[in-house]
């Protein structure tokens, strides 16, 4: 869909980026970037022309409980009042979780080799989705305890959250089952690993080597203690 | 001061897009003074540009994987968030423009500036190039719409224009701001 000339586009979209475009005008213009990948694409271009403008600007530190505030709307991703039910569902979700880890940990299935550690992936909802464990040498295996609906024709992609730095992607897992991917505990990847996380990609994986999908579940590494 | 490198930030970015909280946390810390002072700028009250603040990076958590598909600067994709949850909070609460007539005056200096901390960066000092063949009045205009928001009706009261010159002050300006853009970034386009 081709409303406008590609020079009325681009007057368009640099009145928009500069902030010229108000009203009316400017939501109509966003609604039609968002259908229009073409408009869209203008848009960022300006942007990428005009924005680094804004950082000559002299930094103005903002006060602290900017910050607090922007914590404590993080956990639920739309619902912006904390109430006391919420707590106590995150509690006990966070209770199901270890049940669940333990359950696996020692369900005979699991049991062939002690792993090094496990983690816990859960959904932004705090329901846990998947469980990964690390077996000595070299299997990494992971098990989908919920399977995702409506993804079909997508990828799963599985990565590793390092201490500091980029995350590194592990590999591609299956969205029902298990799967066992050949990674090894001193595979460079594996190096100072934090947190597992799964985003959603196109069905060969991440076209950029960063994940470019909805982050479907993360969870953090847990070693496993010899007793 | 220094600002993180941008290889940095997309990492910070990269994770948070995972969900890391700390990484998030780095990320405020490292880009949240530039982007307030940002938006303090467009909205002038301090409450306003808290609240725009606070949106903003519960957003960037929100759509951190996005930023992948960007391909702009960290500093660019964010700051795009910034100046537009600004830009809307503006339309809802704005009735009178004020503007410090100081601030105003250095805006023309400020807009062909050298850039210090990103001095290096070759599509600034385009920019800046490009910011300088367009003729003063048109660079003043511009640059009163871009840091402080200003709509071309305020625009033409502040400048005591009529409001037809501002808007073509506008759109020569930003033409000539294309055309002079895509000839200097024509050469390192085949890299």
């Amino acid at each position: 869909m081709r409303r406008f000339s590609t020079d009325a586009a681009h007057a368009l979209a640099a009145e928009y980026v500069l902030g010229t475009l108000r009203g009316q005008a400017r939501r109509r213009f966003e609604e039609l970037a968002r259908e229009d990948r073409d408009l869209a694409a203008t848009v960022r271009r300006w942007e990428d022309a005009l924005t680094p403008l804004a950082e000559r600007v002299a930094p103005v530190a903002p006060p602290e409980r900017v910050w607090r505030a922007i914590e404590s709307r993080l956990g639920s991703r739309e619902a912006r009042a904390e109430s006391p039910w919420r707590a106590l569902g995150l509690i006990s979700a966070g209770f199901a979780t270890v049940l669940l880890a333990a359950f696996l940990w020692f369900s005979p299935a699991a049991r062939d080799a002690d792993p090094v550690f496990v983690a816990v992936l859960t959904a932004p909802d705090a329901t846990p989705r998947m469980v990964v464990s690390m077996h000595a040498p070299d299997v990494l295996r992971v098990r989908t305890v919920k399977s995702w609906r409506g993804i079909e024709g997508k990828g799963l992609e599985l990565w590793v959250l390092p201490k500091a730095g980029a995350p590194r992607s592990l590999g591609m897992v299956r969205n029902e089952g298990d799967t066992q991917l050949r990674i090894a505990m001193a595979d460079v990847r594996m190096l100072d690993a934090n947190a597992l996380a799964v985003s959603l990609e196109p069905p060969g994986g991440s076209p950029t080597g960063a994940p470019t999908g909805p982050v479907l579940c993360s969870g953090a590494i847990a070693p496993v203690k010899k007793a | 001061m220094t600002l993180v490198a941008d290889t940095q930030l997309a990492g910070l970015l990269a994770r948070t897009a995972l969900g890391d909280r700390r990484a998030f946390g780095d990320l405020y810390r490292a880009t949240s003074a530039k982007l307030f002072a940002v938006s303090l700028r467009i909205v002038r009250e301090r409450p306003l540009a808290e609240e725009v603040l606070q949106d903003s990076f519960v957003n960037i958590w929100n759509h951190a994987s996005d930023y992948a598909q960007a391909k702009s600067a960290p500093m660019t994709w964010m700051g795009a968030i910034v100046r537009n949850r600004s830009l809307d909070v503006l339309r809802r609460t704005r009735e009178e423009p004020d503007i410090d007539d100081r601030l105003a005056a250095n805006l023309a200096d400020e807009a062909a500036s050298p850039m210090r901390e990103a001095e290096a960066r070759a599509e600034a000092h385009s920019l800046d190039e490009c910011l300088k063949e367009l003729d003063a009045e048109q660079r003043q205009t511009i640059a009163l719409a871009f840091f402080h928001g200003l709509s071309h009706s305020e625009l033409a009261e502040h400048l005591r224009r009529p409001l037809g010159t501002v808007k073509t002050h506008v759109r020569r300006g930003l033409l000539k701001l294309k055309d002079c853009l895509m000839r200097v970034a024509a050469p390192a386009a085949g890299r």
